[in-house]
C-alpha cells in the first residue's frame, strides 16, 4: 500500500514539475507581455503581446482591409512583415502567391505579434478612419439591390477618391458571434463629404446583405471605415471602357458624377451587364451622364431577357458584347467591378482584344 | 468513433457565423465525424463515390458560373448561377478559395429543382460532407444522386 502511495506521489509530483517547465516555457517563448511594433520605419510602439496583428491594428486606429472580421477567409488584409511574425500558417496559404511569400506578405488576422515586429503597410492605410453613421435613406433599385444613402455626423468631412470603398461593420444579429465587415464601393461623388451613398445588392444566406436587406432601417446607425481602394479613374488621355454588374455599377456613378462635376473629358463606354430587365436600375442617372459628361457612352446589356421584357438592346454576356463592340484594344483602359467570375472572363476578353493587362483595374474583394 | 482533432477543428469551423451566415451544420447534433461515416456509408451503398456525384454537381456548376448569371442548358438540366464578390476558404482547411455563389438546377423533364453553392461541390467530391441535417444546402446522397441521375438511384 505504501509502494502505491509513494508511486502516486511521484506521478504527481512529476506532472506538477512538468506543467511548472510547460508555463515557464509558455512565458519564456510565447511573448504576451508588451512587444514593440514598427510600422513603415516609423519609431517602435509598445503593444499587447499575443494577440492578432489586425486587432493590435485596429486597437491602435490604423484599419487594415478585412472582408470577413478576421477569420482568415477573405484574404485581405495583406501586410509585409519585416520581422516577427512566425512562420506562415497553412490557413494563410490559400490566399498567398509564391511570390507573396517570398516577399514576406502575411495575413494580418492570421499573425499573432508574440515579439518585436516590424510591418509594411501602405502608407494610404494610414488614413483611413472609422465613423459612426447614420442612416438617411433606404432605396430599392430592383428586387434584390438597395441604395443606402448613410450621413456622416455635423462636421464630419468624408474625404476619398471616386471609385473607392468603406467598410461596413455588420452588428451581432440572430446569434452570431461577433460583428462582420463586408467591403462596398461608394457609389456618390466625392463632392458630397457629408453623406455618402452605396448600392447593396442581397447575397443569398450572406452575413452582411441578409442586415441591411432585412433588418435596416431609416435612422438607425453603422459603422464604418474607409476610404480604402486603388480603383479610381487614371489621369490619362487614353480612352476607357467601365464593366459592371449587379451592384457594380456603384464606383462607376461616383467616376461618373466626379467627371460631370469636374469637367474632365475621356471616351468611356460604361457596359451594364444584366440577366433580365428587372436586374436594370439607375438607367435615367446614366442618361443624365451622357449628356453631362463629354465623351460617355452607357451600354446596357441583357443576357437572358424574358420574353415579355420588350428588349431591343443589346444581348448576350457582357464579355461577348464588349468583344464585338471593338476590334483592336491596345492602348485603352479597363475599369471592372463585380463578381471574380465576371471579372476573370473579362480580363480574358480584354487581354485577347490587346488590353494590357496593367491598364485593367478593379478591386477583387 | 472519437473525433479527430482535425475534424473537430473543421467543425468549428463550420459554425454559424464562422465562415458563413447559416454555417454547414444546421441543427445536426452529431460529430462531423458521424456525419461523414453516416453519409459515406449512404453513398457505397448506391454504388457510387463522392467524386462521381461531386464530378456531376461541378459540370453543372461550371457552365452555370460560365454563363455570369444567365441559364446554361446542360444535359437535361437548366443551371444559373448567382455569384457574388468575394471567396470562400474550405473549412476543413484544405488549399484554396471557392467563389460565393449559388447554383439552382433545374431537370428540365420534370421541373425537380435543387440548389448549392461552389463550395458546396468541393465538399462533396473532396470530402465526402453533405452538410449537415437541417442546414439550407443539406442534400441527402441519395436525393442528390437521384436528382443528377446516377447510379442505381436515379430515377
Amino acid at each position: 500500500m505504501g509502494d502505491v502511495l509513494t508511486a502516486v506521489g511521484v506521478l504527481v509530483g512529476l506532472g506538477a514539475i512538468l506543467a511548472l517547465i510547460l508555463v515557464m516555457a509558455e512565458r519564456k517563448l510565447v511573448h504576451s507581455g508588451p512587444v514593440r511594433l514598427t510600422i513603415n520605419d516609423a519609431d517602435p510602439v509598445e503593444v499587447p503581446g499575443g494577440e492578432p496583428l489586425l486587432s493590435v491594428l485596429r486597437e491602435r486606429k490604423i484599419f487594415v482591409p478585412s472582408a470577413c472580421g478576421g477569420r482568415g477567409s477573405c484574404g485581405l488584409c495583406k501586410v509585409t512583415v519585416r520581422s516577427g511574425g512566425g512562420p506562415v500558417l497553412p490557413t494563410e496559404i490559400p490566399h498567398l502567391s509564391p511570390e507573396e511569400i517570398e516577399e514576406r506578405v502575411r495575413l494580418a488576422c492570421q499573425v499573432k505579434v508574440r515579439g518585436d515586429t516590424a510591418i509594411e503597410i501602405p502608407a494610404h492605410l494610414l488614413e483611413v478612419e472609422e465613423y459612426e453613421v447614420r442612416v438617411e435613406a433606404i432605396e430599392e433599385l430592383t428586387y434584390d439591390i438597395r441604395r443606402l444613402r448613410l450621413a456622416f455626423g455635423p462636421g464630419v468631412a468624408f474625404r476619398f477618391r471616386a471609385g473607392q470603398y468603406v467598410q461596413i461593420e455588420t452588428p451581432i444579429y440572430d446569434g452570431l458571434g461577433e460583428p462582420v465587415y463586408r467591403a462596398y464601393s461608394i457609389s456618390s461623388p466625392p463632392q458630397g463629404t457629408g453623406a455618402i451613398e452605396l448600392i447593396i445588392r442581397k447575397v443569398p444566406r450572406g452575413i452582411c446583405t441578409t442586415y441591411v436587406h432585412e433588418l435596416l432601417l431609416v435612422g438607425d446607425r453603422l459603422t464604418l471605415n474607409g476610404p480604402y481602394g486603388e480603383f479610381y479613374l487614371r489621369d490619362t488621355p487614353a480612352e476607357a471602357v467601365f464593366i459592371g454588374g449587379g451592384s457594380g455599377l456603384a464606383p462607376f456613378e461616383s467616376m461618373l458624377a466626379d467627371m460631370a462635376e469636374r469637367g474632365i473629358r475621356k471616351k468611356v463606354t460604361l457596359f451594364f451587364g444584366a440577366v433580365a430587365r428587372r436586374d436594370l436600375y439607375d438607367l435615367e442617372r446614366f442618361a443624365a451622364h451622357e449628356k453631362a459628361v463629354p465623351g460617355f457612352r452607357f451600354v446596357p446589356a441583357l443576357s437572358d431577357p424574358a420574353p415579355d421584357d420588350g428588349w431591343d438592346g443589346e444581348t448576350g454576356l457582357i464579355t461577348e458584347v464588349v468583344g464585338r463592340s471593338y476590334g483592336d484594344m491596345a492602348g485603352m483602359e479597363a475599369y471592372l467591378c463585380g463578381s471574380p467570375g465576371m471579372i476573370d472572363a473579362c480580363v480574358r476578353v480584354l487581354t485577347a482584344k490587346g488590353v494590357a493587362e496593367d491598364s485593367i483595374f478593379y478591386d477583387k474583394f | 468513433m472519437k473525433q479527430p482533432p482535425l475534424l473537430a477543428r473543421a467543425q468549428a469551423r463550420m459554425a454559424p457565423g464562422a465562415l458563413t451566415r447559416d454555417g454547414f451544420l444546421g441543427a445536426d447534433p452529431r460529430d462531423l465525424v458521424e456525419i461523414l461515416q453516416a453519409d459515406d456509408g449512404a453513398v457505397r451503398r448506391l454504388g457510387l463515390t463522392h467524386e462521381a456525384i461531386g464530378g456531376a454537381m461541378a459540370r453543372l456548376t461550371d457552365a452555370a458560373l460560365e454563363r455570369l448569371g444567365a441559364t446554361a442548358r446542360v444535359g437535361g438540366f437548366a443551371v444559373s448561377a448567382v455569384e457574388a464578390m468575394g471567396q470562400l476558404p474550405c473549412p476543413f482547411g484544405h488549399a484554396g478559395l471557392y467563389p460565393k455563389a449559388e447554383v439552382r438546377a433545374r431537370r428540365t423533364r420534370d421541373g425537380a429543382e435543387r440548389a448549392w453553392t461552389a463550395l458546396h461541390v468541393h465538399l462533396v467530391r473532396d470530402h465526402g460532407f453533405y452538410q449537415g441535417r437541417g442546414s439550407p444546402y443539406r442534400i441527402e446522397p441519395a436525393d442528390l444522386a437521384g436528382f443528377l441521375g446516377l447510379g442505381p438511384a436515379a430515377d
